[in-house]
């Protein structure tokens, strides 16, 4: 007889030793707030809607003065009202997929209805990562064709130097929008890189086991 | 109502709370690890309950969504992996009914079988329960022609661990 078929005979008697809760002690668990996975990704799903659209709100007054006075706030607006159209569509399908997870599915159904509702997630993260991009170069073609209101507008403004000249200020402008877009664009990538690989590492690694058993 | 609902869960609960242990035992390393668990399996219970018809077993139910829960839903808090602690955790045969080298035999095969991927060890767990390849197939998605061969797989997989 193998061993595994040794361990099956003595299986039930490790019940002895068996922690053993008591009504009340399971009752407490039941007002606990559960930590599962598919809770944080509703939990971050939130977050990031409320974040993307706090970001929006929370423009200081000068950065919002400068597009309107270039002549961006009819363009901006629309563009807000499209990314809070998408938005929505991304709320009612993250809550779609949020109720169809049934922990009473089979595993490898279980698991395959998570990974949905992380592709969704990844839709949306390329949905911002190429709005970001789209809006930061959109912008910076308008600028560039727009120089000499863009150097008067930041003149007025505190924060050039009035003795800067033109071709040196526009040289230093377009540098630095180019390396803050790189970097915002970056830390974006980063962000949902190591809170996604966090939370979803183990059910790939498990779901890739079940695959494996398929074929 | 609610309330009914809830006292009849914790009962149905408090009577098979043994099948959740044992799954707490087989996927964490540690006490607190093991509590962790226990708690989230009772959890997802209490939310998929409603949808427990009675037309099975309240045990029969409860395996798949404590499974689910250990392999998918669970999250392990990450200092805690490390910690084995496996003079707490292994086989234990309180007994003298038997000799000291079977008892160590199976010590080393609950060690093996601790040692396996989340999936194999929802398989042997399934099979060390006496649940028929039907069940088991059932409870992973997987069909049972692939289920037997896993277990097969698993077999062997068992035996190079332990004579390595």
């Amino acid at each position: 007889m193998d061993e595994l078929e040794l361990l099956k005979k003595q299986w039930h008697r490790q019940e002895r030793d068996l922690p053993e809760l008591s009504y009340n002690d399971i009752y407490n668990m039941l007002l606990k707030k559960s930590s599962s996975i598919v809770r944080w990704i509703f939990l971050i799903s939130i977050g990031e809607i409320i974040f993307w659209t706090g970001i929006a709100f929370l423009l200081p007054d000068s950065s919002k003065k400068f597009t309107d006075d270039i002549g961006l706030h009819n363009p901006l607006l629309i563009f807000n009202m499209i990314r809070y159209t998408v938005f929505a569509v991304f709320i009612f399908l993250f809550y779609k997929n949020y109720t169809k997870i049934s922990n009473t599915d089979s595993i490898k159904k279980l698991m395959q209805s998570i990974l949905r509702t992380r592709k969704t997630v990844r839709y949306f993260i390329l949905y911002n990562i190429v709005g970001t991009c789209v809006i930061l170069i959109g912008l910076n073609i308008y600028y560039y064709f727009n120089q000499d209101l863009v150097f008067q507008l930041m003149k007025n403004s505190d924060d050039i130097q009035a003795s800067m000249n033109k071709e040196h200020f526009i040289s230093m402008f377009f540098i630095s929008q180019l390396v803050l877009g790189t970097l915002l664009i970056i830390g974006i990538i980063i962000f949902y890189r190591i809170v996604y690989g966090i939370l979803l590492r183990r059910l790939d690694k498990n779901y890739k086991e079940l695959k494996k058993i398929e074929v | 109502m609610e309330k009914d609902l809830e006292h009849k869960f914790v009962l149905q609960l408090e009577e098979n709370q043994r099948i959740v242990h044992k799954i707490c035992r087989l996927y964490t390393n540690d006490d607190d690890s093991h509590n962790d668990l226990f708690q989230e399996i009772t959890i997802q219970l209490w939310k998929a309950y409603p949808k427990f018809r009675g037309d099975s077993k309240f045990s029969t139910w409860m395996y798949r969504v404590a499974l689910n829960t250990a392999i998918t839903l669970y999250r392990k808090s990450k200092r805690r992996i490390k910690t084995q602690d496996f003079e707490n955790v292994s086989f234990k045969i309180a007994s003298k009914e038997f000799d000291d080298t079977e008892e160590k035999q199976l010590a080393l095969m609950y060690r093996a079988v601790k040692e396996l991927n989340d999936i194999d060890k929802a398989l042997v767990f399934l099979y060390l329960e006496d649940k028929s390849f039907r069940e088991i197939a059932e409870t992973l998605g997987i069909s049972e022609v692939n289920a037997r061969v896993k277990m097969n797989r698993i077999r062997r997989k068992l035996r190079t661990i332990l004579n390595p």
